[in-house]
């Protein structure tokens, strides 16, 4: 293990009784990534991620973080962790500031570092004006953004976030990553799991985890790339029928449906385009919209996964 | 240990207890209230029995005798029966609890000192109030037929000294009246103080159910420091009770204070730390709060009421229940508050109470840091 492999995890299987949650996953996070990980529901992110955290034990395999053998010592690993549970986990009834202060006593920062540091993460969680409002009455967002601060004020080499942007809307998350990107670029391990494959592109490296299995680890580019074959996107006035009409089609490798346009990966965009096109307009079907699209990771996932469904 | 750790969980606890309402109401409120309520249901006094009468012999003697056994307070006459029918309708609808048959010869045999011929009907359906009926018309009935006896001895020229060889006089030490109220108050604080024994089992489910759970763990805390840590602040809020409740008792009930408050106020403590020990180890195993207080009740408040000796005595219990009742704290509470408030015992003589207390409190703090695991599965 060199000093920039932060994170090692060999073979790590977890068992819930008959249930496989992870099995035997091999990882390597190096300090200071921004590491993605992405998959459907159930798969087993949060089961990692609290694997990670100390909060589960492990059935077999090792995991080492920041130099600290996890099975051996969880409890120096988890000061040196900032864990952020996916549901709201503060006290309630506490205020912002009572929640921070609680969470500093817990990792052991003295009382002097917290008067200096508490100021700046309320700046910077824009909670400044809610210092002592109850966390409870706070919305959504604001808490997610005090969840996150509690798990910073101890400065923690690694933070482990389990879908910290879900159920908040649009421009917390876009605040909440601007957050998580200020402190990737000072050089803090940042594992991040989430549903959303927008935010699956801004990490610098993603893990598509399914059935407990690292499927596919790598950059969003070159997951984007690994798809053979292009996008076309198509808008009718029937997005039912259509999809019916193209997926047997020749060249048509998966249609995926996004509200009412498709997404149809072909084999090549140069072949099949006219060739829709003609199948639509034979079936009397209105094309409002027709156009070769670039891969979005949303699409690179989808595909991934049906490809190793189909393997199974 | 560290004592920041120790200290901040507390410092959140005492605040919860402050700012939550059911918390607040459950540990300081309710064990009061309790102690009010069930003084004065468990401690009542029967009194104003409704009985009817119904006299065959018609003659001065048994109105004087009816006229006798309505004095009191403790029996009211409800209805003068003109027959066994009416009697028997009074009792089915519940208009009286007994009745009292004179027979024709009442006056008769009494005054030729062949006994009473009486019959008294109750309601078995209530025993305690028909028992207390035979028993006081029993009484009255007795001292009626002593007095014409006497009447009559005096009459033919007899001493009464002679005819009472036996003078008892039975005295009830420490609660000479035997007012009931005064024994039970007592025994009813080893229940009512240990209430906070509830908010402590719920409150590991609390941070289950709210998820902090999972939040807390993934701290570097101790397991000891955060069994500690939430259960001083119940044990101090449980010491508010200890000083409180007690001048209730004092100011409202009478009840007597012989014995040291201080020794008092360090063996309550002792015996919080038991109590509430008893109340961790059922919210290590309970991931739910309902689950929680389900089983406190179960395991804490139903043997607190039939095990600990304050209504049965633990030596009247079957083996197995008296072996069971050694390892509740409030058996051995109960036999100090009862030393503390009427006999006036100290330290010297309840130590080894106080010792069993430690013991449990120690081995019920060991089981819960024994089966609390840091992990959430």
């Amino acid at each position: 293990m060199t000093d920039k492999e932060f994170i090692k995890i060999t073979d790590l299987t977890r068992k819930f009784k008959d249930n496989i949650a992870l099995d035997s996953i091999n990882l390597t996070i190096q300090e200071g990534e921004l590491f993605g990980l992405v998959g459907p529901d159930g798969a087993g992110k949060t089961t990692l991620l609290r694997t990670l955290a100390g909060l589960l034990g492990i059935s077999s395999g090792e995991v080492r973080e920041a130099g600290c053998d996890l099975r051996k010592n969880s409890e120096a690993v988890k000061s040196k962790i900032g864990y952020m549970a996916q549901e709201f986990s503060l006290y309630g009834k506490l205020s912002v500031l009572e929640n921070l202060q609680f969470f500093g006593e817990m990792y052991d920062v003295p009382p002097g570092l917290q008067k200096e540091r508490i100021p700046g993460l309320l700046a910077f969680a824009q909670l400044t004006d809610f210092t002592n409002r109850r966390a409870a009455k706070l919305s959504g967002g604001m808490k997610k953004k005090l969840a996150l601060a509690c798990t910073l004020l101890h400065q923690p080499p690694i933070l482990l976030l389990d879908e910290p942007t879900t159920g908040v809307d649009p421009v917390s998350r876009r605040e909440f990553w601007n957050i998580l990107n200020d402190l990737h670029l000072d050089g803090t391990t940042i594992i991040v799991s989430t549903p959303y494959m927008d935010e699956a592109d801004r990490c610098s490296r993603v893990g598509l985890i399914y059935q407990g299995r690292i499927a596919v680890c790598d950059s969003p580019k070159n997951i984007r790339q690994k798809i053979e074959g292009e996008f076309i996107k198509i808008v009718t006035n029937d997005w039912q029928k259509a999809r019916e009409i193209i997926h047997p089609l020749k060249g048509v490798l998966e249609v995926q449906s996004y509200g009412e346009a498709l997404h149809i990966l072909v084999d090549s965009s140069t072949k099949r385009l006219g060739q829709i096109q003609k199948a639509l307009r034979k079936n009397k079907l209105e094309i409002m919209e027709i156009r070769v699209i670039k891969p979005r990771m949303e699409e690179a996932f989808i595909s991934l996964i049906r490809k190793i469904g189909q393997t199974n | 240990m560290s004592f920041r750790h120790l200290w901040a969980v507390i410092r959140k606890e005492l605040l919860h207890i402050l700012r939550d309402r059911g918390t607040f109401l459950l540990v300081l409120v309710t064990p009061t209230l309790v102690l009010l309520l069930m003084t004065y249901s468990l401690a009542v006094k029967i009194q104003h029995v409704p009985i009817a009468l119904l006299d065959y012999d018609q003659s001065p003697t048994s109105r004087e005798f009816m006229h006798q056994i309505t004095a009191g307070d403790d029996l009211d006459l409800y209805e003068n029966a003109a027959s066994m029918e009416q009697i028997e309708d009074l009792l089915i609808k519940g208009k009286i609890k007994a009745a009292i048959i004179i027979g024709p010869e009442f006056s008769k045999d009494l005054l030729a000192m062949r006994g009473l011929s009486l019959q008294i009907i109750i309601d078995g359906t209530e025993p305690e109030t028909g028992g207390f009926a035979v028993d006081h018309i029993g009484w009255r009935a007795e001292s009626f037929a002593n007095d014409i006896l006497a009447d009559q001895i005096l009459t033919s020229g007899i001493s009464l000294d002679s005819l009472e060889p036996i003078d008892l006089r039975i005295r009830s030490w420490y609660n000479p009246s035997l007012e009931p109220r005064i024994d039970i108050v007592p025994g009813l604080l080893s229940i009512v103080l240990g209430f906070p024994a509830f908010s402590v089992a719920l409150t590991l489910a609390r941070e289950h159910e709210h998820s902090t759970m999972e939040q807390l763990l993934a701290t570097p805390i101790s397991r000891i420091e955060l069994l500690l840590g939430k259960m001083i602040p119940y044990i101090l809020a449980g010491m508010v009770n200890v000083i409180v409740i007690p001048l209730i008792a004092l100011a409202w009930f009478d009840v007597p204070f012989n014995g040291s408050f201080l020794e008092f106020l360090l063996l309550s403590a002792i015996f919080l730390f038991a109590e509430l020990s008893m109340g961790m180890v059922i919210g290590v195993f309970m991931k739910s709060q309902s689950a929680a207080l389900a089983l406190s009740f179960l395991v804490v408040l139903f043997p607190g009421f039939f095990l600990t000796g304050i209504f049965f005595p633990i030596a009247a219990l079957p083996e197995m229940a008296r072996m069971e009742s050694l390892f509740l704290p409030g058996t051995h509470y109960a036999i100090i508050t009862r030393g503390v408030f009427l006999t006036g015992i100290g330290m010297d003589t309840l130590w080894p109470y106080a010792i069993m207390l430690v013991i449990l409190g120690a081995a019920f703090t060991g089981t819960a840091a024994l089966f609390f695991k840091k992990k959430l599965a």
